[in-house]
């Protein structure tokens, strides 16, 4: 990855990187900026026992349960969001056996990949005393070693295959740029193994130099990028487009043929019907 | 007849949680909430900070969107406290008042939001874990709210905890509860229902010394609520019956 090279590839071939049995940090929250154009792509190409990993997912990983793409899961809190209540395909597959859950506190799912960011093997997280969570999940506490008497929850590091987020902006050569929250986009850049990004559209490297504080995660850390515009949809993007609500109702149809027109209609399958 | 609808008792008797000088969270999945934080805005007369979900810090969007974390709840904020933010916050004990969702609450105001049924073996897998397991007993007080009143919803036994700690408030279309020592108690019932009704609909064992009719909603906020929701489109949606 030296510097200054275009990192800009079409986005089938952005999908042929992740393979099989891939664990996923998937960016956004719930229908916010997530990389659903990435997440389609996976199903197109017919990807198998993949992961999430994702303190917020929905309509993401609801689609790779409906297409038979999932594997397993690491999650905090799953829901469609809006007036859609749970995720349905996303409940069939943990209440039939389909994928695995390690069900997560948005906080704790942080800590394990703060512990990978930071290079050392687990985390300590607040709270959790009480909860039924960590005898399912083996967490385990430590007291304080400097004698408070404290005893903390300590998480083990999540390390994610591929940190994948959708970004307003970025550079010819991988500077990623997101307005409005970052929702847990920049922790995941800095756990996960290879970071790959989808954006709206390319800003000029003048542009990043002019603002670098706007700058979320930095070309050196990015291995490769896609440009698709409206490429979070049916989510938003702020603040280029907000939720196709209309959208997100039709794909929840459990009805045959609903989820091959969902992905036909997205807008990256009618930009590569023009190619 | 009473003042109240199901859906104005819920929004209002949350938003009365909030106080003066305080910092106040409303998160994902929490539509009412949302309107409780942005009502207590309008409505009260003291100055509090609200963050949300979004990142926003006492933002002014320019409408109010049907996701709770719907990036407009950051317009005109003048930062953004992203996630990491907010949790980190409230680990460290300076988030004064957290609004988190629940499936389940027990009479300890402990909560399941992971499943019914064993969680091995789901009848409903529910959404999970999210914020409770670390905010509800690192928060400084922490409220919750059924739109369901029923013996399913409030509960002797939690099919799960997926976080304890307490709730410090419980709100429903019929009952508002508080924690006095360790455990929810009456603090007040929908005057159009009865303490009898409450007790008939409630899973748990509750104190209601010194509880009464909730006070009907002030001028103020029945117009609050009235700006936020003028086509009750919110209303509509979240569909809350007394019973």
């Amino acid at each position: 990855m030296s510097l200054g090279t275009p990192k800009i590839v079409p986005l089938r071939d952005l999908a042929a990187r992740v393979t099989d049995g891939s664990s996923l940090a998937l960016g956004g929250s719930f229908l916010h900026r997530g990389p659903f154009a990435l997440v389609r792509e996976l199903i197109r190409q017919g990807r198998r026992d993949l992961e999430v990993i994702k303190q917020s997912p929905g309509y993401d990983i609801d689609i790779l349960c409906r297409a038979g793409a999932l594997g397993r899961a690491r999650a905090g809190i799953v829901a469609m969001e809006g007036n859609f209540g749970l995720a349905p395909w996303y409940r069939r597959a943990v209440e039939t056996g389909q994928i695995r859950l390690e069900e997560h506190a948005c906080a704790s799912l942080t800590a394990g990949l703060r512990a990978s960011a930071f290079g050392v093997p687990f985390m300590p997280c607040g709270g959790i005393h009480g909860s039924d969570l960590p005898a399912l999940n083996g967490w385990k506490t430590v007291e304080d070693p400097y004698g408070s008497g404290e005893t903390v929850y300590v998480i083990p590091r999540i390390t994610p295959d591929f940190a994948i987020i959708h970004a307003n902006e970025v550079s010819e050569e991988g500077d990623v740029r997101v307005y409005g929250t970052s929702h847990w986009d920049r922790i995941m850049s800095r756990s996960a193994k290879r970071v790959l990004v989808v954006a709206e559209r390319v800003a000029s490297g003048a542009s990043f130099r002019d603002q670098p504080e706007l700058t979320l995660v930095p070309h050196f850390l990015v291995e490769a990028v896609s440009i698709v515009p409206a490429g979070a949809w049916p989510g938003s993007c702020w603040p280029h487009y907000a939720v196709d609500y209309p959208a997100v109702g039709a794909y929840m149809d459990d009805a045959p043929g609903v989820l091959q027109a969902h992905l036909d209609t997205a807008p990256e399958a009618r930009e590569a019907a023009h190619v | 007849m009473s003042e109240w609808s199901a859906f104005s008792y819920v929004v209002t008797n949350l938003a009365r949680f909030v106080r003066p000088n305080e910092i106040t969270f409303s998160g994902v999945n929490s539509a009412l909430p949302m309107l409780a934080c942005l009502l207590a805005k309008r409505a009260y007369p003291f100055a509090f900070t609200y963050i949300n979900v979004a990142g926003g810090v006492d933002p002014s969007p320019s409408q109010v969107p049907i996701s709770s974390s719907d990036p407009v709840l950051a317009e005109g904020s003048r930062s953004i406290f992203a996630n990491e933010d907010f949790y980190d916050l409230c680990t460290r004990g300076q988030m004064d008042l957290c609004f988190l969702g629940a499936a389940q609450v027990d009479g300890l105001g402990r909560t399941n939001v992971s499943c019914i049924g064993d969680w091995h073996a789901p009848k409903v897998r529910l959404p999970g874990g999210g914020g409770g397991a670390v905010m509800l007993p690192t928060a400084r007080r922490a409220v919750t709210w059924r739109t369901e009143h029923s013996r399913r919803t409030l509960v002797e036994t939690l099919d799960f905890i997926t976080a304890s700690g307490g709730m410090h408030g419980v709100v429903t279309p019929i009952a508002v509860f508080t924690k006095r020592d360790g455990r929810l108690v009456l603090a007040s019932w929908h005057p159009g229902a009865s303490l009898d009704e409450v007790r008939d609909r409630t899973g748990f064992r509750f104190e209601a010394d010194g509880a009464e009719p909730t006070p009907p909603p002030t001028p103020a906020e029945a117009e609050a609520l009235t700006a936020l929701d003028p086509d009750a489109g919110f209303e509509r949606d979240a569909a809350i019956r007394l019973r």
